[in-house]
């Protein structure tokens, strides 16, 4: 008997967002399968790489391969430019982590004005990650929503406890686009998207950032929150879970001892370089096959590869 | 020594001494002080708060009390320490929960009408009304220089003769008052017996004339709430009925914090003197006096309890049911007498226990399963006792699942600011203009009595009406503004239902964030449990046919609003069938009855006990249920219904 291929078709979609203004923009999702089920039906948007950069420039880099491609950069300017620049790259994330009170604690002025430097440098679409601190983010990210009105910027994140304050700028007063992040629960996911539709903001200016985590570090509950949010979308057609997926993985990536034990301390791993890149590599690519319409990478090989990767698969 | 002094609202006074540094808390509790402290006293739930009139108190800052507050006097009993001589006010809200002990009077119908209902269904179910006590008249020949017997062998032999038994028991009790009672009588007497079908049990003895009616004691020992009823044994009339906040609340809210208190060096006596000296026995004395029933014609005794309960209650450890594998001392027990524990009834009085079902599922739900007779019908139906501990049975004649949940004190009015069981001063229903936000509401008291606080079907209420009118939303945050919406320095809204001027307390009466927080996780529990339940056995909500719902949330509780906030399943209002205190009820059944007893050993046996912990999806239901109605709104399409109607 010959093969008869059954195509597996949904009734339902995921949300088209464009990121980004003028003629620089970059959309994501809009798929009607899994991820790269492309036997089922083509992919409407490809997957995207966002190339992050910190408002603390290469402080706390450890790569040298990061700190070698940004060789020259003496300007957070000159460093967004050279990010959008990479090759792969189809958006830049600025993580403001300068902010966090428990750390350098930077003001929010001059944050604002690391914000408008980058976005003056770069025409790119941009993404703005706070500090994680859920109280100054709430103060900051209302700012740079304002700051950056008009680029239809991508604000990460809106939590549980200061939706209120970012969805509001974000969402309704300055017409950016809202990324609603949740700890890796689908049920949470989809109640911070409830709260944040019913503060008035559009379904269709919503990312969701599930939460994420580095490969081997409990990483399973990622794939299996994203897999059932992207299930319940097109299965069910759950117009509060339609919303495209976007996941931070460096931020998780290069803090694991992995990626930071030094090959004296463990030459049996083999060199640090290559293990940074690895995890960065092993997580945006399990992150992109269970369901991230997205994923934001540091370092250049890692781009090149995930990159890569999607050309083939998509 | 500092001299402390307890001053009421009522105006009494009880005094105590202490040295410098104890703790306020631990002085109240060794005084008989009743200041609740659902958390144990570690300065988490904010609720022993008293207020310093004069003297010192060494009070660290908490959260819970605001800077206005603190300059006025309020402190937290458990954060504070003995400096000086002191005297506090304990303010009404901080003593309520131990409410007043309540007789009641047999004048409420619905109360009696339970109780009778009970009865015909068991009887209607094939169930025989009787048990092996009763009251013989025997006539003996008196004793004479030819006839010589004792006292005793005299009473034994005329009572073999009477019920052809071979062997009589007389205890020690009877023996004592036996010649005198046979020489007033002229051998004549009236004998109270327990007899089986060999053996005799003679627990008193009377002169002929002497009118005996057989004493029993029903009660159910819930975490928070005790309540009994006194009993005629021979046709289950109620003499008298009562109930009262459990002592052993001052060691902790939950079954958990109490088996660590009782750890303690003395503490399982403790806890078993809060429950039997200061709780049951003052019952036992008011429901005598009021039904003018002396104490020791009290024959037998029921208790239906949660495992812990029953443990604590026999002063049995009960450390193993907190530690892996849980394992209680007994599932069922026939080895209890009034004297082994102090209970203040007949000494030889032989206590029946419920029967547990496992360490988180224990008597008071088998009992309660005899009422609810979801064993007796081939429809499936839904038994669901609201408690500190939620428990759930689901089944028909074929086969009963079961399982229990942490819900929480909250639908008994713990971990909720202005919570409280439901007595006098407790909302019990309200509803909110959608406009004004101006709240209507039921106090349960005499007519004019003002709100102190909010019980459980109040709370229920509240919440229902403050999503519907859009004041929450799904997570339980204000959205609206206005004359009743607060905020506090840290941004936590509340909704005022009644203002301080108003209100029978020395604050507003009110429901904050924090309180619908709690509540969320108390019905998610609930929701959940019966949602993972029903889905390990492929079944559906619609399935259901019945809801018997049971527990003290209060019978005033609003079926539609339990439904509204995502309690209870999206299914025909007509279905639930609220069942009062169906372990009292269970418990009463027990007592009257020996068949239904046996019966409920039975269920028990038959009962198929569901861990939810190692159920992989509860955790999973337990979130999306954590939301108004619920993250996935289409398990409830009439709400959302109701939601454009208003």
């Amino acid at each position: 008997m010959p093969f008869n291929q059954k195509l597996q078709k949904f009734n339902a979609k995921i949300n088209t967002v464009t990121i980004g203004s003028g003629d620089k923009t970059v959309t994501i999702g809009g798929d009607s399968t899994y991820p790269f089920y492309s036997f089922d039906a083509p992919s409407e948007n490809a997957p995207k790489i966002g190339v992050e950069i910190s408002d603390m420039g290469l402080e706390n880099i450890v790569s040298e391969g990061i700190k070698a491609y940004y060789d020259g950069a003496s300007t957070i300017g000159e460093m967004a430019k050279k990010a959008a620049a990479m090759e792969g790259a189809d958006f830049v994330a600025l993580i403001l982590e300068g902010g966090d009170p428990n750390g350098v604690n930077k003001s929010v002025d001059e944050l604002i004005a690391v914000v408008k430097e980058v976005a003056d440098a770069i025409d790119a679409p941009l993404v703005v990650e706070g500090c994680k601190n859920v109280e100054k983010d709430a103060e900051l990210l209302p700012k740079v929503a304002e700051a950056l009105q008009g680029r239809n910027v991508l604000i990460l994140s809106e939590k549980e406890e200061n939706y209120k304050a970012i969805g509001a700028a974000a969402g309704l007063a300055y017409d950016q686009i809202v990324g609603a992040e949740s700890a890796v629960d689908i049920n949470l996911a989809k109640q911070l998207n409830v709260v944040t539709t019913q503060l008035g903001v559009n379904a269709q200016k919503i990312v969701m950032n599930i939460g994420s985590a580095a490969a081997g570090y409990g990483y399973e509950y990622v794939v299996s929150t994203m897999d059932r949010i992207k299930g319940a979308a097109l299965s069910q057609n759950d117009n509060m879970l339609q919303m495209p997926i976007i996941t931070p993985v460096s931020a998780e990536t290069w803090g694991v001892k992995e990626a930071t034990a030094s090959e004296k301390d463990m030459p049996e791993w083999g060199p640090e370089e290559e293990r940074g890149i690895d995890m960065e590599v092993m997580t945006a690519a399990a992150d992109l096959a269970a369901g991230s319409d997205a994923v934001i990478l540091r370092h250049p090989e890692a781009v090149a590869a995930i990159s890569r990767m999607i050309k083939a698969l998509a | 020594m500092f001299k402390v002094t307890f001053s009421f609202e009522d105006g009494s006074v009880v005094e105590a001494f202490a040295n410098a540094g104890d703790n306020l808390l631990e002085v109240a509790r060794g005084a008989n002080v009743a200041i609740d402290a659902p958390c144990s006293g570690n300065g988490a739930c904010g609720k022993c708060r008293v207020q310093l009139k004069s003297g010192e108190l060494e009070s660290k800052k908490t959260l819970h009390i605001s800077d206005e507050e603190y300059q006025e006097g309020w402190r937290l009993a458990c954060c504070s320490k003995i400096s000086a001589d002191v005297n506090v006010l304990v303010p009404d809200i901080a003593s309520a929960y131990k409410s007043r002990m309540k007789v009641a009077d047999l004048s409420s119908k619905e109360e009696i009408a339970i109780f009778e209902n009970a009865k015909r269904d068991v009887e209607l179910a094939g169930i025989e009304l009787k048990n092996s006590l009763e009251v013989v008249d025997v006539t003996m020949d008196p004793p004479s220089l030819d006839d010589t017997m004792p006292d005793n062998e005299r009473l034994t032999r005329a009572l073999r003769k009477y019920l052809n038994i071979s062997r009589v028991r007389i205890p020690y009790a009877v023996l004592k008052k036996l010649p005198d009672v046979l020489r007033e009588s002229n051998f004549s007497v009236k004998c109270v017996i327990r007899a089986t079908s060999d053996d005799m049990f003679v627990y008193d003895i009377f002169g002929k004339d002497e009118d005996v009616v057989i004493g029993g004691l029903a009660i159910d020992i819930g975490t928070t709430t005790v309540s009994a009823v006194l009993i005629n044994m021979e046709n289950g009339e109620i003499l008298a009925k009562s109930s009262a906040g459990n002592g052993q609340i001052r060691f902790g809210a939950d079954v958990i914090n109490r088996i660590v208190e009782s750890q303690k060096p003395g503490g399982q006596q403790k806890l078993q003197d809060a429950v039997i000296k200061e709780t049951i026995n003052p019952m036992i004395s008011e429901m005598c006096k009021s039904a003018k029933f002396p104490k020791n014609r009290i024959y037998r005794m029921c208790v239906a309890s949660n495992t812990t309960m029953n443990h604590l209650f026999a002063g049995i450890n009960s450390d193993p049911l907190r530690t892996e594998p849980y394992i209680p001392a007994f599932f069922k027990t026939n080895s209890l007498f009034a004297s082994d524990v102090g209970i203040d009834i007949n000494k030889d009085a032989h206590i029946i226990m419920a029967p547990n079902i496992g360490s988180y599922v224990g008597g008071d739900i088998t009992a309660g399963t005899l009422v609810s007779q979801i064993w007796n019908r081939p429809e499936f139906s839904l038994f669901i006792d609201l408690g500190t501990n939620g428990e759930l049975v689901f089944g028909n004649s074929d086969f009963m699942m079961s399982c229990a949940c942490s819900a929480g004190p909250a639908f008994e009015g713990g971990d909720i600011s202005c919570g409280m069981r439901a007595t006098d001063g407790a909302i019990e229903a309200c509803t909110i203009d959608k406009e004004t936000m101006e709240p209507t509401y039921k106090i349960v008291g005499d007519p004019g009595t003002k709100p102190v606080g909010l019980c459980g079907s109040g709370i229920i209420d509240v919440i229902s009406e403050l999503y519907i009118c859009g004041i929450i939303n799904p997570k339980g945050k204000f959205i609206r503004e206005g004359k009743r919406i607060k905020h506090d320095k840290y941004g936590m809204g509340s909704y005022v239902l009644a203002f301080e001027e108003e209100a029978g307390s020395v604050k507003d009466v009110e429901i904050t964030e924090v309180d619908i927080d709690n509540f969320i996780r108390a019905k998610g529990a609930i929701f959940s449990a019966i949602r993972t339940m029903l889905t390990s056995l492929d079944f559906d909500v619609s399935m259901i046919d019945d809801v018997y719902v049971a527990g003290g949330i209060g019978s005033g509780i609003n079926m539609q609003n339990a439904v509204n906030i995502g309690m209870f399943p999206d299914i025909p209002i007509e279905k639930f069938h609220y069942i009062g205190n169906s372990s009292l009820t269970g418990a009463y059944l027990m007592l009257l009855s020996t068949p239904a007893e046996k019966k409920t050993y039975e269920l028990a046996s038959n009962m198929t006990y569901m861990e939810l912990s190692t159920v992989p999806i509860y955790m999973d239901e337990f979130v999306g249920a954590c939301f108004i109605p619920h993250t996935d709104t289409g398990m409830f399409p009439t709400v959302m219904e109701e939601i454009q109607n208003r």
